[in-house]
């Protein structure tokens, strides 16, 4: 197995590729005029992604989902298939729920809101709060011990400090003060990890200016 | 002088300041002379966990759930990339399925960079894009594989289930809105025997580690660090010499051509600076 050309390796080597890397090297130097203090260039470059990105979304909606998983199978047995009417239904009435009455639009919604609530905040509970909490008991022994005692009492720490506007004594105040600064060294820490990683996609897309775009070093 | 002085903070030094410093990047990037993703490649537990979970006799049918986020997809690639390159070299077959529309686009382009690098079609399986967020992967644990799907690989799949559990394993690459989390909460409480690695971005770091700690994700690379550690433990694998292409990340380019990109940037800036200047003298 060969590798792609290039840094991003995304590009052919035929015509279509070439122009792919010509629009994609134009693109970044457009987004990266605001360094420069060109808005204009930068602000083209903002439309585009959002104009790509909607027509992207559209069409995927349409190849992926509509077509396939909802027309072509009513069409193939109409009678066969009575939750994709519902589906239909549902879809016209999201569509059109600009100029239907205001319960019959909320309907599609009020359906993905609950089942999108119902399935993550089951799963959170089973998931993640569940399993999470198991595993801050410190099970283990010597420096295990030692290392899960340290992290369920930051864990708990953290947790009192989401006690807000609450009335509380001088204790649970200076625990939930040490809660806070703990959480916001936590957030810093990553913070200052994130921006560390930035570094490498400003690495990447200078070694794809240079390499895929033009050539060289090759 | 005062009134020149602020002319150039304003025009001058000021205004190429951020130029400056995407040089600057850019010089100490070539004079590092930096392989791949350029990250200290130090021992990473996490990195040795995932190439040995991957190399692990059994794993013939994978299944990647490819999520990334396209703005850090560039921090994780080179290590998803080597985890494609171990699994094929493996022998494994690939399927690969996307949950959100981010992901289906970086998915299709490497499904066909692997086409172009001669991984043999049978091997690979295109699951398409599946709607509906988290209840869409409740709806992928029994129903996976798209009605049009056609080839040995789709039918083996069919005939062990057609769901999730048909696969060997997964391998969640994350940075979307669908990552290991919902993997964990919405697969992992289904379908508990399913093992599950990720390769995660910095940015999802901190929600992905708690699930490794837990026992609730098999193997995870998360960060530029421990993906570069999994790249160089992929490459110095004995069995990639032959196929060391497969993961080859191309070296940082010599010294001078990232100032050429900071040039285009800088003359990028003074074309819309002089153009400005025409404007206001033309008013």
């Amino acid at each position: 197995m060969a590798a792609g050309r290039g840094v991003t390796g995304l590009f052919s080597a035929d015509g279509a590729g070439t122009a792919a890397v010509w629009v994609a090297a134009v693109a970044t130097l457009l987004a990266w005029s605001i360094l420069v203090g060109a808005r204009r260039p930068f602000v083209w470059s903002q439309r585009l992604l959002a104009g790509l990105l909607t027509g992207y979304l559209a069409l995927i909606a349409i190849r992926e989902v509509l077509l396939p998983r909802l027309l072509v199978p009513l069409a193939e047995d109409p009678g066969g298939r009575p939750l994709l009417l519902v589906a239909l239904v549902l879809a016209a009435a999201l569509l059109a729920s600009r100029w239907l009455p205001r319960p019959v639009g909320a309907l599609p919604v009020a359906i993905i809101i609950g089942a999108t609530a119902a399935f993550a905040l089951g799963g959170a509970i089973v998931g993640s709060v569940q399993p999470q909490l198991v595993a801050l008991v410190p099970t283990s022994s010597g420096a295990g011990l030692l290392w899960g005692a340290v992290t369920a009492v930051i864990a708990a720490l953290v947790l009192i400090a989401f006690l807000h506007g609450r009335s509380s004594g001088r204790v649970i105040t200076a625990l939930a003060g040490s809660g806070r600064w703990l959480m916001l060294g936590g957030i810093g820490a990553w913070l200052g990890y994130l921006a560390l990683s930035r570094l490498v996609l400003l690495t990447d897309r200078l070694a794809f200016l240079t390499g895929d775009w033009l050539g060289l070093g090759r | 002088m005062t009134e020149r002085l602020r002319r150039i903070g304003r025009f001058g030094v000021r205004r190429w300041l951020p130029a400056g410093f995407v040089l600057l990047i850019g010089i100490l990037t070539a004079l590092g002379g930096s392989a791949g993703i350029g990250w200290p490649t130090s021992a990473q537990p996490s990195a040795a966990e995932l190439h040995a979970l991957l190399a692990a006799p059994g794993r013939d049918r994978i299944l990647v759930a490819f999520d990334p986020d396209v703005g850090t997809y560039a921090e994780v690639r080179p290590a998803v990339r080597a985890a494609f390159a171990q699994l094929v070299r493996a022998g494994a077959t690939l399927s690969v399925v996307s949950f959100t529309p981010e992901g289906r686009a970086l998915a299709v382009a490497e499904l066909d960079r692997l086409r172009r690098g001669g991984v043999e079609e049978a091997r690979l399986l295109d699951l398409g894009f599946h709607a509906g967020a988290e209840a869409g992967l409740v709806a992928a644990t029994s129903r996976l594989v798209p009605a049009g799907a056609s080839g040995a690989l789709a039918e083996a799949v069919r005939d062990a289930g057609g769901g999730i559990a048909a696969f060997d394993a997964v391998l969640v690459v994350g940075g979307g809105d669908i990552g290991p989390r919902s993997w964990v909460e919405q697969v992992g409480t289904r379908l508990p025997e399913t093992t599950i690695a990720a390769i995660v971005p910095t940015s999802l770091l901190p929600q992905a580690v708690p699930y490794r700690s837990s026992g609730q994700l098999d193997a995870l690379v998360a960060g530029v660090r421990e993906a570069s550690a999994y790249v160089a433990a992929v490459r110095d694998d004995p069995a990639a010499s032959a196929a060391r292409e497969a993961e080859r990340v191309d070296d940082a380019a010599p010294s001078a051509l990232p100032i050429i990109a900071g040039a285009l940037l800088l003359l990028v800036g003074l074309a819309d600076a002089i153009a400005g200047r025409w404007r206001r003298d033309a008013a």
